[in-house]
Formats: C-alpha cells, structure tokens, sequence
C-alpha cells in the first residue's frame, strides 16, 4: 500500500512534468517523454558505455583505494593507542578541507590523466571510511572483549570474531557516505578536466548546446549512483544479518 | 613532549616537503618551497583583492548552506511529524540521495546564469539533503514520553513542536550543520573551478595555469583554514546552544 502511492507520487510529479512541457517549457528543460526517448536511443549507441566504463573505472578503483586505507587504518587507529595517537589529529584536523583542491597539485604530480583522479577519489573516500571504522571499533562494548579474553580467545580472534563484527554496521555507513562522494568527486574531476567519461559528457554537450545528451548524460549517472547504492545496502543485508537496516 | 603528539606527523610532512623541495631533483614548479607559499600566502592575505575573492567564496558558501539548512530543518521536521508528508518525501530523498546533485550543475547554468545564483542553487541543493534526512531521524527519535507528557499538561500542537520537539532535535540539527557546511564550502570551490571568473576556486585553477604552483598551494592554505575555521565557529556555537548534551566527537 505504501509502495503504491510512493509510485503514485512519482507517476503524478511526472505527469505534471509532461503535461507542463506541453504548454511550453524552455529548452533546456525536457519533457519526461523525450528524456526517455534520447535516453533509449542512446543505449544503442557505443559512446554511452564508453563514457560510463570510462567513469566507472575512475570511481570504483579510487573508492576501493580509499575505503581499504581508511577502514583499515581507522581500525587500528580504534584498537591500538598508538595508532590513535599518530593518525587520528591528523584526520580529524583536515576532514573539513575540501580534498577537490588537492586535483590542480595531483595535476602536476600524477598527470593529468587517470591517476590523479583516482588518488583525488581514493583521498575523499578515505575521510569518511577511516571515521567510521574508527568510531565503529571504538564504541566495541569492554564487556564483550573482556568476556572473549575470559573464554581464552586470542588478540587476533577478538578482533576477528568482536571488535569487527561490531564495527561492521558502522563501516557499512561510512562505505556508503564513501561511495556517493566518490560519484561525486568523480563527476567533478570529470567536469574540470577529462577526456572521456560521463562529467566529460555533460560538459560537452553544454558547451554544444546539445540539451537531449546533458540529460542522458544525466539519467546514466543517476542510474548508477542509484544501483551502487542499492548494491551496497544489499550487501548490507548480506553481511549483516542481524542488523535491521535502516537507511 | 606528550602534548606535541598529535602533531608529529604533520611536522614530519612539512620537514619531508622541504627536503624535497630543496634537494633540487624536482622543478621548483612542482615542489615550491615552504618559503615561498609562505611569501604567496602573505601577498595574498596582505591584499585587498584576496579578501574580495575570498568573500565571494564565502557569500556563495553562506548563501546556499542557510537557505538548504532553513528549508532542510523545516521539511525534516514536517516529515517527522506527519506521517503524510513523510510517504510523499521520504521515497524522494532516499531515492536520490545517492545521485550526484553536481550532474545538475550544467543546466543550473542555463536556469540561473553564469553568475553566483547556479552556483548557490546546486550548494543549497547539496546541503538540502543531509540537512533534511539527519532532522527528520531526529524528530523521529524525540522521546515519545516529553511529548505524551507535554500534551498531557496541555501544551498545544504548536507549543510542543516549539518547547519539546525542537529542542530534542536540536543535537541532530548540529549534526546535519556540520556535515553541510563543508560540503557548502566543496560545491562553492567545485563549481568556481568548473565555470567562474571570481572566488578562490577559480583563483586555484587561474594560479595552475599560469603555472605558479606557490600561489596556488597558498590558496589552497587559506580554503584549508577556512574549512577548519567554519567547522570550529559551528562547534563553538553549538556548544553554546546545546549546552545540555556533549558533543560525541574526538578532538574537536
């Protein structure tokens, strides 16, 4: 019943949208109708999926990179004093400094192909995972370790068997945070200067006035920001069983 | 020695790029010496022309971020309370929250212009959403018994809203501001590096192309600061505001 009438206000916002685009709309604003039908045309084309492989390859390795460092590093950060002592005021002093402006300087250093995208996407997906696993491993009930350790279970079997499974819900949040920030860093490296992919894409066809691609263009990042996040809460559920979703 | 911790390896790391960038194996170009950010970064500050750059950044920052945290307190406690608006809102929201609102930017130019209005419409849109999710959790999670309590005293819809909902939710308010004002600040450098003629993040992609690498790195410093100041006036003020709860964050 619920699914029905979210449907159903989807299904009446875009038939205000069409109806709308009949009395007249601008031109840069497409109707439903026709958004769709450049769309499909599109999927037949081959430069669709270079661009979207072309992107897909700059976000997913530089996500990767990032939230292996991050949950990793935040893990030991959240076990081991040391760790804390080195690297979380580090952290914690430039999570509020906008990382895109480390590209121009990543630029000149890695070139200015893929590289420099990947470590300025591996960079910006960093923050959040390192936070997450962070508080994740911290917030690990004392009682539980201490039982584990009582029972006789190792260093490495605590912190296999309940210092992770206890941060797991956390890393998952930050993974999450991670993936959508690296669309977007993705999309803005793109913007600022590329040769292929989907922000390559949209710029070009601004720049040519060609409205029907910006909206492809548009739609495909959508659609994949989308289906990464609903993969993600599906694996989600997955791995964490006991864990109620809540999104 | 024990307070001086924390920044060991921030130290390390200034000391690594010196070396570097003295050793002379690399082009001054691509490891401009702390000395001459450092002269950069006071030709910049020492001038008038930084600080109207630099205030067009945070006019546009400001402008976006109040307006998407205005509406995004208001729609999230709306949807926190009516169980109508949150099945109309919430499959919006949590359909497209994954979606790059940056994609939009392109055809914000042709709506808005070529000025600061795109540019805040998109850094409003940014900040619309974990403004509108994180209070609409928070209006959800008020406790139920403040609430029966109130009405049971007979407080009115709108002196509960204003006397008990809205101070419970304030901790998450907080919590929204502070993951939206850096994301403002992101979108206002993003979008000036992509299209703009004036702000620090054009003066970023300016500085690369006329290959002065020490200027650039000394804009980078002061956007740097003013995330970090941003962030810590916020604090600052919720502390003040929320004196009731402490802030569960680490050194800040």
């Amino acid at each position: 019943m619920q699914r029905l009438a979210q449907l159903g206000v989807l299904v009446i916002l875009l038939v205000a949208w069409q109806l709308l685009s009949l009395r007249g709309l601008p031109d840069f604003v497409l109707s439903p109708l026709d958004i769709a039908r450049h769309f499909i045309a599109a999927l037949g084309t081959h430069e669709l999926y270079l661009d979207a492989w072309a992107s897909l390859a700059r976000a997913l390795p530089g996500f990767a990179i990032g939230c292996i460092l991050g949950i990793g590093l935040g893990l030991a950060a959240g076990i081991a004093k040391s760790f804390d002592e080195l690297l979380s005021p580090v952290v914690f002093l430039t999570y509020p400094v906008p990382k895109i402006v480390m590209l121009p300087l990543f630029m000149l250093w890695f070139g200015i192909g893929d590289v420099s995208k990947i470590m300025i996407i591996a960079l910006a997906c960093f923050y959040p995972a390192f936070i997450n696993a962070f508080y994740g491993a911290r917030a690990t009930p004392r009682i539980l370790v201490w039982s584990a350790r009582n029972m006789g279970a190792s260093q490495a079997q605590i912190f296999r068997r309940v210092v992770l499974p206890g941060a797991l819900p956390q890393i998952f949040a930050g993974l999450r945070v991670a993936l959508a920030l690296s669309f977007i860093v993705m999309f803005a490296t793109e913007m600022i200067n590329a040769r292929s992919g989907l922000g390559h894409l949209i710029r070009e066809a601004e720049n040519s006035l060609q409205f029907d691609l910006m909206y492809v263009s548009l739609l495909t990042i959508a659609i994949l920001g989308y289906a990464g996040d609903r993969l993600l809460r599906w694996s989600r559920k997955h791995f964490l069983p006991w864990e109620e979703s809540h999104a | 020695m024990k307070r001086l911790r924390p920044y060991v390896l921030i130290l390390v790391a200034l000391v690594a790029w010196e070396i570097t960038a003295r050793s002379g194996l690399w082009s001054p170009i691509l490891f401009p010496s702390l000395e001459r950010i450092g002269g950069q970064l006071w030709a910049f500050i020492s001038q008038p022309e930084g600080f109207t750059q630099t205030w067009t950044t945070l006019y546009r920052t400001f402008a976006g971020f109040a307006a998407g945290a205005l509406v995004g307190v208001l729609l999230g406690m709306l949807m926190g309370r009516s169980q109508f608006v949150a099945g109309l809102l919430d499959p919006v929201f949590s359909g497209t929250y994954a979606v790059p609102k940056l994609a939009l930017f392109p055809i914000f130019i042709f709506v808005f212009g070529l000025g600061s209005l795109s540019k805040i419409a998109l850094i409003f849109l940014e900040c619309l959403y974990p403004m509108t999710i994180i209070t609409y959790h928070g209006t959800r999670s008020v406790n139920r018994v403040f609430v029966w309590s109130a009405q049971n005293m007979g407080a009115s819809r709108a002196a509960t809203l204003a006397r008990v909902v809205f101070p419970a939710t304030l901790p998450y308010v907080f919590a929204a501001l502070r993951v939206a004002l850096p994301v403002a600040l992101i979108v206002a450098i993003i979008t000036e590096m992509i299209s703009s003629v004036d702000g620090l993040g054009y003066l970023v992609t300016y500085s690369l192309s006329s290959l002065k690498t020490d200027r650039m790195l000394a804009i980078v410093v002061v956007i740097s600061a003013l995330g970090l100041a941003l962030d810590h006036a916020l604090v600052a003020l919720r502390n003040r505001l929320v004196y009731w709860e402490k802030l569960d964050t680490y050194y800040v």
